[in-house]
Parts: structure tokens; C-alpha cells; sequence
């Protein structure tokens, strides 16, 4: 399936729930809302023409203004690749856990609530996982977040 | 009765330093005398941020940093963030250059997988394996050595090309060490493949099904072993590998003996690999590509490539606002990562020597993990 | 150059210079013990050295080096480095049990060698119950290696100790029945008997076609558990216990612990060149030398398997014990008393 394919099969399925960024020249990447998140990963995962059975990655981005995360998504048999964005403010960041789809996405969910403090909801295991157990100096990836002794690169002319 | 006899489940701590943890993984074991009841990962012991690292320097700057990302395959790693910022910057790499990466990566794909046999040896409890496969990840140490200087971070694979062109003595090197290492891996397989001792501690330990597998996102050799034939350097083509021609080898069973012996199989295809790239490079004119500056500044985007690694499929995504020059996100994405992932389903109802044997068929490496 | 002359003219000098029986007897008994102690730690020490050059050869190394021409020197430097280390004893071991463990296993290591034929006549006693005496001391290991697998209060160390005491176990029964095939044979318990026995090549119970290479291979299988070599190394799983029963030791205790395992080793090979190998017998060369030729060759085919063999898992190795090899000693067992009724190659 080419991109135009992609992005005209998807728009036409899953209607205004989903919309091409145009950041995602390079592959697409669809901005949704959370509230559709599980439902539209379920959808895409048992979708006949798409089959996205393999959840490649997820990841958060702190972009200083709002928080996205990122699932990226691939078919194993279909050997199609795109990617879903979430964008969410600050204040009372939390997302649905999609294990109930992909059930690997566990650790990647636990990884963006501890460094991120985005709250995961139906998660099973919220605990801590990159950090020391006794962590208590916020969450490191946060754009505002610098450690003590830290210091910047010289800036590069 | 057999209530009334019920012994107690005592805890192990496997790690952080534990001979065969294979960096700094720590497991807890709830066991009922030598049978794993739970097992739960630890992980974080060698977490570097490495991520928040990237995100303080420029995109040029990146690359020293991603090859400690995965130490075992550094070529890889260069080589990931790479593709990922010249698709973003639409940088054209020159052909020669290209060659050049294919022969770095697969070699040092071989060089990997030398390290697994060897480490896989060690852990079930055969000491030689290991210094034959490391004798051998040598010479490819030395070619490398020879390239770039390094022997473990290589920094070569930069954005735009290769930092430098090869010395003249690399390819008959390279030659030489192709012409042998096939003997070299029917060394190997004479013994451990037909060893009844390694096949009885191997077969059936560790089974992996496919759906299990996609599920929990495993990649790799290890996805092969369980039957699925995904590999992306057919799949999801990158860099040139769609001018070489070899097998993807694939097994049924999904049991640590299968792991094993698609990582042998797959050394032969990577030598494979490079012989028809060491034949194909001369026929190309010589030019390993203009690279970036370190003030380079691509335009506004996001990318995550992915490329097939030794243990899996090894991501990165790049997120760039167009206006400044560090990348406003780097995210990591390692096989091994969820490979551990999946440790506790397949350890569960095991003995604890099958713990280590299961362990070392996945390939985990801790620092690929913890980042 | 029998070594047995050079013994009995001292005690001949001993007697002649009219000193009380007794005292002869305790005399000569005391310096047996010292120059078979001295000897046997030298062995170990060699063995040790052995060991790592053959490993070095195996894995294309050089091995140590420096210590010594090619590094022999290296064991006793090694030696003294772990006498002066501090001996540390943990604040939570139980200590009678942890202080005692390594002092029984090196005791019972050394106690074996009374009744080992080490030539012609060189022999400290030649009990008529010799290969019963010699077996039940080795049982004793088990004692210690359990002692020090408990006392260490450490979960290692007792999965080590647990996993030995019931491998050694499993693997005395089908190596107990191997030497009784020898045994009844023999006709005899003394170790100076059944080496008699085997005075031509042909009557090496090796060669006794069909029981004596079954009997053989099970020994050397059950050997090679019984002195926790791989791939029967369990108790000291590296990979999987860290190192076993032995984790919590150091210094000296440590030495001990491992000296001890390098005499066992050099003890079963012993035993097997004596059982199956005619012992001491052989032309040419004195009775000593081929008596050490034969057991530095056993010695060097359990080194052999260690650096060649990954190492098999607990369960499979009890299997492999209960359910192929004793049933097969058994077997063989019958079928020698069958031949020895029968008179079947009877020679």
C-alpha cells in the first residue's frame, strides 16, 4: 500500500477521528484524540487490509508547550508502516493503557509515566522501572527538568 | 495430603551482578525449591538517559552517544539515527558509501552474533565456545580497528556518508576472513548443534509461539525461530539490501535450539552479504559522502526508522522542530527491550539453570534495555 | 627403580636400631602419612597448573605464563596469596558448621589415600576391605559440601550444597554397582588383590569383554559427577549459582575447598586405573610410574570433558542417573556374574 492509499484508506475509514499531520511528510503520522485511542488501535489492528499486529515503539515527547505521544505501528504481514499522535496539555495528562491490544506495549507505558508522569489509566503495573525505587525528583524528561550537577553542551556556531 | 506437605517459595535475587545476567539485569525469582514460580525483571541498573543526552546536543553530536545505545552493534546504531535524520533532511547518500555501511553493518552483525554464541556457551556451561567465536570477533575488531580507530563505539556511520574512506589493506583483510569464516562457524556447530548435552538442555526450553511473540512486539532472529518470516532488510528495505541476494533462515518450534540455530544460519548470510558487497564496491567511484556539520538544522518533521539489527528490530525516533539544532526528542527502540519483556511468560514453571539458557537464546544486553 | 626398596631398607634401619615395635610401627606410619600428604599436595598443586594449561591449549591460549618456566610456579604463588588473604567469616554463617566444612572435605580428600596402590607394595595398608573403605570416605565430601552449603546461610550456597549432596547420592548407587562387576571378579575388597588379578594386558578388566567397558564408562560417568566436574558441575554452577556451595569462602578455607576437589579428581582416576587400568601393572617401566601414567591419563580425560562439555540441568542429570544409568549398571552386573558362573572368558 502506497501513502496516498494509506491516507486515503484510513481518512475514509475511521472519518474525522483522524487526521494527517503535516510533519508527517516523511511517513505518515495521524493525530487522534485519546479518547478514540484504543478503539481506533483495535480497529487497525483486526482491519483486514491492514493487520497492524506489531507495535514497533511508543514514545512521549515534551515538546515545552504540550505533551504527544507517539505509537508507532507496523504490519508484519502486510509490511505497512505508519504512525498514530496523541497531543495532550500538562495539566491532568493521562492516556488509556492499549495492552489490551498489544500487550508488549506494557514496559514502553510504564517507561512514559515514570519519566513523564503521564498518568496511565487500566495499566496493571505502575512501578517504578528506569529510576532508583527511592526517586523522588519529579520526572527527569520533562523539558524543564535538569539534574543538579547538570551541564550544557557549548552551543555550536 | 499433598496440601499438608506444601513447602515454602523463597525468593532468589538473580543480579544485578550475576555472572549471567549479561550486564546488569536483576531478576526476582519466587521459587518453590529449583522451579520458578514468578519471575519479575528489575531493569534501570545501567540507565544512562542517554535520550535526555541526545536531546542537549546537536543532531552530529547524536552519534557519539547512540553508539553506546547498543555497544554490542555500534555500526547499527550509527546507522539508525542516521537514516532517520536524512530522511527527515532528505540527504542523498552517495553509493560507495552505502556499500560501505552494508559491509560495516553485516560484519558487525557477525561480530554480535560471535558474542551471543560465545556468551550462550559460557552460560550453559561450556567455556571453550567462547574463546573460539571471540578469536574470530577479532579479526573483525581489527578491520574496524583499521577503519575507524575503534573497537567497540565506532562513530563511522555518520549523517550524510561514512566519517572515512577504508584503507587499502581492508578488503583482502576482509577477503581473507570471509574465505575462512565459514569453516570457522562448522567449528562452531561441531561443538554445540549435534552436542546431545546442549540439545537436551536447549530443545523445548523456552518455547516461543508466534502470536505470544508479535504480541509482545519480540523481533529478530528470536521472531524468526517462532515462524514468522519478517525481516526488514527484506521487508522494510532500507540502505541497498535490495541488491543482495540472501536467505532469511526460519525455524518452527520457537524453543531456545531454534534461537540458536538461526543466529548460526544467519552469520553465513551476512557473510554472504558482504562478499557480494567486497565484490560489487569496486566497480563504485569512491566517495563516502559529504557529512553534516555539527550546526546542521534539518526542517520541521518526524521519522522513526528502523532497521534490522542483530537482536531485533533497532528504531529510533527523531522528532525535529525546524528551528533549532537538537533534536526535540530522541526515542530508542531496542530488540532486547522486549525480548526482557517477554522473560517472565517463558520462565515460568522452569528451573532455574533454564532461567540463564532462555535468557542467552533471547540475546538480551542489558544496556540496550536500559538506555 | 622400585620405590618400595628405598622404604624398606629404612625401616629396616629402623628396626635394627632396637627401639620398641610399637614405636617402629608409629614411626613409619607417621612418615607414610607425611610423605603421602607432601606428594598428594604437590599433585594438587600440578593438577591446578594442569588444568589451566590444558584449558589454555583447548582455547588456544597461552595460559600462565610468567610464574616459573610456563608459569609452573604459578599454583604455589597462588597459594600463598590465598594463605595471607584474610580469612573472612560472614556475622550471619552458622560458624561450627561453616569452620568444620572445609576441614572435613580436605580431610576426607587425603583420608582415601591409605588404601590406594600407589606401586608395588606402596601401599599404607593394605586393608582387606580396601575399595569399601575407599568409598564410604568419599561419601564424606557430601557431608561437607552440605555443611558448607548450610552453614554459609546464603541462598547460593544452599541450592549449591543441595543440588551436590543429592547429585553425589544418585551417582554413588550406579558407580557402587560398576565396582562390584570388579569386585566379583576379583574374588576381592583389596585393592592389592584385584590389582594382582590383572597382570597381563589382557586381564585388564577393561579388556574383559562384555562387562568391563560397560562397567568403565559407567564409572567414568559416575566419576565425573561424583567430583562435580562438567558437565555434571551443578553444585558450583557458575552461571546459575554464582559459585555454589563455596560463595561464601575465602582464604585459606577457600584453598581448601579447591585443593580438596583437585585430589578427588586425581583420587577417582586412581581408582579407575586400579579397577579397570591393572593398576601399578605394566613392563618396563617401574610399578609407580605406569601406576601415575594411568592416572594422569584419566586425569586428563575428565579435563577433557570440562573444557569440551556444556553442562546438563538438575533434573535431566537425576534422570539420567536413575533412569539410564543404574538400570544399565545393574544389567552389567548381572551379566558379569553370569560370566564369572558360566567361566566364560574366565582368564
Amino acid at each position: 500500500m502506497t501513502f496516498e492509499e494509506l491516507t486515503t484508506y484510513l481518512t475514509e475509514k475511521f472519518g474525522d477521528k483522524l487526521e494527517l499531520l503535516e510533519t508527517g511528510k516523511f511517513e505518515p503520522f495521524f493525530l487522534i484524540k485519546k479518547e478514540n485511542l484504543v478503539e481506533i488501535c483495535e480497529a487497525v489492528k483486526t482491519d483486514d487490509k491492514l493487520l497492524m499486529d506489531f507495535l514497533c515503539n511508543i514514545g512521549a515527547v515534551d515538546t515545552g508547550e504540550k505533551f504527544e505521544i507517539v505509537y508507532n505501528l507496523a504490519s508484519i504481514k502486510k509490511h505497512i508502516r505508519f504512525d498514530l499522535k496523541l497531543v495532550m496539555e500538562y495539566k491532568g495528562a493521562e492516556v488509556d493503557s492499549v495492552m489490551s491490544v498489544w500487550i508488549g506495549a506494557n514496559w514502553f507505558e510504564r517507561e512514559i509515566w515514570e519519566l513523564y508522569g503521564i498518568n496511565i489509566n487500566n495499566h496493571p503495573n505502575l512501578k517504578r522501572f528506569l529510576l532508583p525505587d527511592e526517586w523522588d525528583q519529579g520526572h527527569p524528561m520533562l523539558k524543564n527538568w535538569d539534574a543538579p550537577d547538570f551541564k550544557r553542551m557549548p552551543e555550536v556556531e | 495430603m499433598t496440601e499438608g506437605l506444601r513447602t515454602e517459595e523463597f525468593q532468589v535475587n538473580m543480579g544485578p551482578h550475576h555472572p549471567s545476567t549479561h550486564g546488569v539485569c536483576r531478576f526476582i525469582l519466587t521459587m518453590d525449591g529449583e522451579v520458578i514460580v514468578r519471575a519479575e525483571p528489575v531493569i534501570g541498573y545501567l540507565h544512562r538517559s542517554l535520550e535526555k543526552i541526545c536531546e542537549n546536543r546537536t543532531y552530529a553530536q547524536c552519534i557519539p552517544v547512540m553508539d553506546r545505545f547498543e555497544y554490542c552493534t555500534s555500526m547499527s546504531c550509527n546507522e539508525v539515527f542516521s537514516l532517520a535524520v536524512e530522511k527527515m533532511a532528505g540527504i542523498e547518500v552517495p553509493e560507495y558509501a552505502e556499500y560501505l555501511r552494508v559491509i560495516m553493518l553485516e560484519l558487525n552483525r557477525i561480530a554480535s552474533h560471535m558474542i551471543w554464541y560465545g556468551t550462550t556457551a559460557l552460560d550453559l556451561g561450556a567455556i571453550t565456545p567462547f574463546l573460539y567465536s571471540f578469536r574470530e570477533r577479532e579479526d573483525i575488531l581489527d578491520m574496524f580497528e583499521m577503519t575507524c580507530g575503534q573497537r567497540l563505539t565506532y562513530n563511522y556511520i555518520r549523517i550524510g556518508g561514512v566519517s572515512r574512506d577504508i584503507p587499502p589493506e581492508f578488503i583482502p583483510k576482509c577477503k581473507e576472513f570471509l574465505a575462512t569464516v565459514d569453516h570457522k562457524i562448522d567449528d562452531y556447530e561441531r561443538m554445540l548443534t549435534e552436542n546431545p548435552i546442549f540439545m537436551v538442555r536447549n530443545k523445548d526450553v523456552g518455547n516461543l509461539s508466534p502470536e505470544l511473540a508479535i504480541a509482545y512486539g519480540v523481533s529478530g532472529p528470536s521472531l524468526r525461530a517462532s515462524g514468522v518470516k519478517y525481516d526488514l532488510r527484506r521487508d522494510d528495505p532500507y540502505s541497498i539490501y535490495d541488491r543482495f541476494k540472501f536467505d532469511i533462515p526460519i525455524c518452527h518450534n520457537g524453543d531456545c535450539y531454534d534461537r540458536y540455530v538461526i543466529r548460526i544460519k544467519e552469520m553465513r548470510e551476512s557473510a554472504k552479504i558482504v562478499r557480494q558487497a567486497i565484490e560489487q564496491i569496486v566497480d563504485v567511484e569512491p566517495n563516502t559522502g559529504k557529512m553534516v556539520k555539527a550546526n546542521f538544522k534539518p526542517a520541521k518533521g518526524e521519522v522513526y526508522s528502523r532497521i534490522e539489527n542483530s537482536r531485533g528490530e533497532m528504531g529510533v525516533y527523531v522528532q525535529s522542530t525546524g528551528d533549532t539544532k537538537k533534536p526535540l526528542r530522541v526515542k530508542m527502540r531496542g530488540g532486547s527491550f522486549n525480548q526482557l519483556q517477554v522473560m517472565p511468560e517463558l520462565v515460568k514453571g522452569v528451573k532455574i539453570a533454564d532461567v540463564v539458557a532462555i535468557m542467552a537464546s533471547l540475546d538480551i544486553i542489558l544496556p540496550e534495555v536500559d538506555r | 627403580m622400585e620405590l618400595i626398596g628405598i622404604f624398606e631398607y629404612l625401616y629396616e634401619q629402623l628396626v635394627a636400631t632396637g627401639i620398641p615395635q610399637v614405636w617402629v610401627d608409629l614411626i613409619s606410619l607417621v612418615v607414610s602419612a607425611v610423605i603421602i600428604f607432601g606428594i598428594l599436595a604437590l599433585i594438587a598443586l600440578f593438577l591446578v597448573w594442569w588444568e589451566r594449561k590444558l584449558s589454555a591449549d583447548f582455547q588456544q591460549r597461552m595460559g600462565p605464563m610468567l610464574t616459573g618456566w610456563h608459569g609452573l610456579l604459578q599454583t604455589i604463588a597462588d597459594a600463598i596469596k590465598l594463605i595471607q588473604k584474610e580469612d573472612i567469616t560472614p556475622t550471619k554463617v552458622d560458624r561450627p558448621v561453616f569452620y568444620w566444612a572445609p576441614i572435613i572435605c580436605f580431610v576426607a580428600a587425603f583420608a582415601v589415600y591409605v588404601t590406594v596402590p600407589f606401586g608395588k607394595g606402596l601401599i599404607v595398608s593394605d586393608l582387606n576391605i580396601g575399595i569399601l573403605y575407599i568409598v564410604a570416605i568419599t561419601t564424606f565430601t557430601i557431608i561437607s559440601l552440605l555443611m558448607a552449603g548450610w552453614g554459609s546461610n546464603n541462598k547460593y550456597a544452599l541450592l549449591g550444597g543441595m543440588r551436590s549432596a543429592a547429585q553425589v547420592v544418585s551417582y554413588e548407587v550406579p558407580m557402587i554397582v560398576a565396582i562390584l562387576s570388579v569386585v566379583l571378579f576379583a574374588g576381592s575388597l583389596s585393592m592389592v588383590d584385584i590389582v594382582e588379578s590383572q597382570a597381563l594386558i589382557y586381564q585388564w578388566y577393561i579388556f574383559r569383554m562384555p562387562f568391563g567397558p560397560i562397567a568403565f564408562v559407567i564409572y567414568i560417568i559416575a566419576a565425573t559427577a561424583e567430583t562435580n566436574r562438567t558437565p555434571f558441575d551443578l553444585p558450583e554452577a557458575e552461571q546459575e549459582l554464582v559459585a555454589g556451595f563455596n560463595i561464601e569462602y575465602s582464604g585459606m578455607k577457600f584453598a581448601m575447598f579447591f585443593l580438596a576437589e583437585f585430589i578427588n579428581m586425581f583420587t577417582v582416576s586412581a581408582i579407575g586405573a586400579t579397577l579397570f587400568l591393572g593398576g601399578w601393572q605394566g613392563p618396563f617401566l617401574p610399578s609407580w610410574a605406569w601406576f601415575l601414567i594411568k592416572t594422569f591419563g584419566l586425569v586428563f580425560v575428565f579435563m577433557w570433558f570440562r573444557w569440551t562439555y556444556p553442562r546438563l540441568r538438575v533434573d535431566q542429570l537425576m534422570e539420567f542417573s536413575w533412569k539410564f544409568l543404574l538400570p544399565l549398571a545393574f544389567a552389567n552386573l548381572i551379566l558379569a556374574g553370569w560370566m564369572k558362573y558360566s567361566g566364560w572368558f574366565n582368564w
